[in-house]
């Protein structure tokens, strides 16, 4: 079947421009999220993390790694936006550089570049995109990674979501992606992991909020321990998770 | 003060004409004499109360020197810049004579700030191995680092963070503790952090920050030009070191590498004693992994 060609200049409804928010921010889009769990598997087998611990420090998680990626994912957002212009290449390729430069740890780094790319690919197989083609071809040829909430972003602002909704859909599937994680490394049962992604919601609400005045130049992102978890985690000697 | 480093001021504090205690910069120049192998500072600007008095010469041409603070710390207020220029082919070693205090802010005085500026020009090498900074009661401190590295250009520069005064049972006390660093290599960005601690408006002990460690250091150690593979290698070696240095509940070491030309060490620990003996034993193995020589410590820290 011939891969659909985006017209030019005219946004999609708002209820497809929904359903395929939802569909990309889907949790189980097969671009590989449920193989990572950026460093979570470390703290979790040195017994630093538990099942009890697990609102509180997603909170901290989104407040911290959270308001970075919802940073990225907006500046992306903002470059597809310029449709009628030449598509940014260079800013393109250094909020990519800025990230790769703020994850410190191998294993998350390259998880984040891996899940970008197959997403960006994924949607590259649903159309003919220009600004992603684009996008795909710039990093290739600067050698640079593509990272996923930049992707996602990118993504969004091209196919004419809006910005505040693609935000809030890449952190609840970066929440629900982790809370999955832990249900695989921890006695957490579906209906406790349930709970604890319904009450994170007004925190995703609120970093989502507060990502839209800041750059990644100012974004704070202060997560040491579980740095030192993705550090580490090629040292384990059993892993469920690549990273 | 020079250009640079007053628009890097800026950036940080917006009006710096505001009250201030001190508004100062050090820079620091140094070239190699290509005859002798020797490292010597070239040049300095110097304005109180940051001081360098001289460089010594150590026994493989590294030229030494102890940074100063002659008024026993930072204030409130208090906005310092520091330049540090390394010619073609210069080895230095910077260090602190004693750990950096950070005071209180005062009501109506704004936060203190350091910026530093480094330039590593081709084939030199920095290795920046300070105390630890222990911001008081009360304090409010940003610094901002941007390290510029070129080809073949070397860094070892790590940074130690303590939670306050330890020895009078002051943990997490300050207001506020923010550093930004950059590292850039050819142009390109490698490493970068943005590290804040608010320990009034948040909980640092959350296990998303520190977790049950009270103290943090970063170590990055460059050499620019090295392929990927050769930081695997130089990860995985330096791995096993940080491993058999961990012992869990008291201090955590991790090495990962860079996106390019380097590796980046964290640690955590509970208490400060054995984190600069850890930091130099991975000091002392990267540099025979990465140069084939020997670190030689300063004097102070023998």
């Amino acid at each position: 079947m011939k891969p659909e060609r985006e017209p030019v200049g005219v946004a999609p409804s708002q209820e497809l421009a929904h359903l395929r928010l939802l569909h990309l921010a889907d949790s189980t889009l097969p671009i590989g999220s449920l193989a990572h769990s950026f460093g979570l598997e470390t703290l979790v087998s040195a017994e630093i993390l538990h099942a009890g611990d697990l609102p509180e420090f997603l909170h901290g998680y989104l407040r911290e790694a959270g308001t970075l990626e919802a940073v990225a994912c907006r500046e992306a957002f903002r470059l597809a936006q310029a449709e009628h212009q030449e598509f940014g290449t260079m800013r393109w390729i250094q909020v990519n550089d800025c990230l790769s430069a703020l994850k410190p740890a191998r294993e998350s780094r390259m998880a984040s570049a891996t899940l970008g790319r197959n997403f960006l690919h994924a949607v590259l197989g649903l159309g003919d995109f220009r600004v992603l083609r684009e996008a795909r071809d710039a990093s290739l040829e600067f050698g640079g990674l593509i990272h996923q909430s930049a992707a996602f972003g990118l993504v969004s602002g091209s196919l004419g979501f809006e910005e505040t909704r693609a935000v809030l859909a890449y952190l609840h599937q970066m929440s629900a992606c982790l809370v999955s994680a832990c249900q695989r490394l921890m006695p957490l049962g579906q209906t406790e992991a349930t709970r604890i992604l319904w009450n994170l919601k007004p925190a995703i609400i609120e970093v989502a909020a507060d990502s839209a005045d800041l750059t990644l130049e100012t974004v704070r992102c202060t997560m040491p321990l579980l740095d030192w978890g993705a550090m580490e985690h090629p040292a384990l000697t059993t892993r469920l998770f690549i990273s | 003060m020079a250009a640079t480093a007053k628009h890097a001021l800026q950036e940080i504090v917006p009006d710096i004409s505001e009250p201030s205690r001190v508004r100062a910069l050090l820079r620091l120049t140094f070239s190699r004499d290509s005859v002798s192998d020797k490292t010597f500072l070239a040049d300095s600007f110097q304005e109180a109360p940051l001081k360098v008095v001289r460089a010594f010469t150590l026994e493989d041409g590294t030229a030494l020197a102890h940074l100063h603070n002659v008024s026993g710390g930072l204030l409130g207020g208090d906005h310092l810049a520091m330049q540090v220029n390394l010619a073609s082919g210069a080895k230095v070693q910077l260090t602190t004579t004693g750990a950096t205090r950070i005071y209180r802010s005062r009501e109506g005085f704004s936060a203190t700030t350091q910026c530093n500026e480094v330039s590593i020009a081709e084939g030199a090498l920095l290795e920046y191995l300070p105390d630890a900074t222990i911001p008081f009661a009360g304090a409010r401190y940003l610094q901002r680092t941007s390290i510029n590295l070129a080809a073949g250009a070397g860094l070892f520069w790590w940074e130690i963070l303590a939670p306050g005064r330890e020895a009078r049972g002051e943990f997490f006390e300050y207001e506020e503790f923010a550093m930004n660093i950059s590292v850039s290599a050819l142009g390109r960005r490698i490493a970068a952090e943005n590290l804040c601690l608010r320990p009034r408006q948040e909980n640092v002990s959350s296990l998303a920050r520190l977790g049950p460690y009270r103290y943090a250091a970063t170590f990055y150690i460059c050499r620019v030009g090295l392929e990927a593979r050769e930081w695997r290698d130089a990860e995985d070696q330096l791995q096993e070191l940080t491993v058999s240095m961990t012992r869990r509940g008291e201090i955590l070491w991790g090495v990962s590498s860079l996106v390019a030309h380097g590796l980046v060490v964290r640690c955590l620990a509970r208490n400060g004693r054995e984190l600069l003996p850890g930091l130099q034993a991975i000091w002392r193995s990267a540099k025979r992994h990465l140069y084939d020589r020997e670190a030689i410590p300063p004097r102070k820290v023998n």
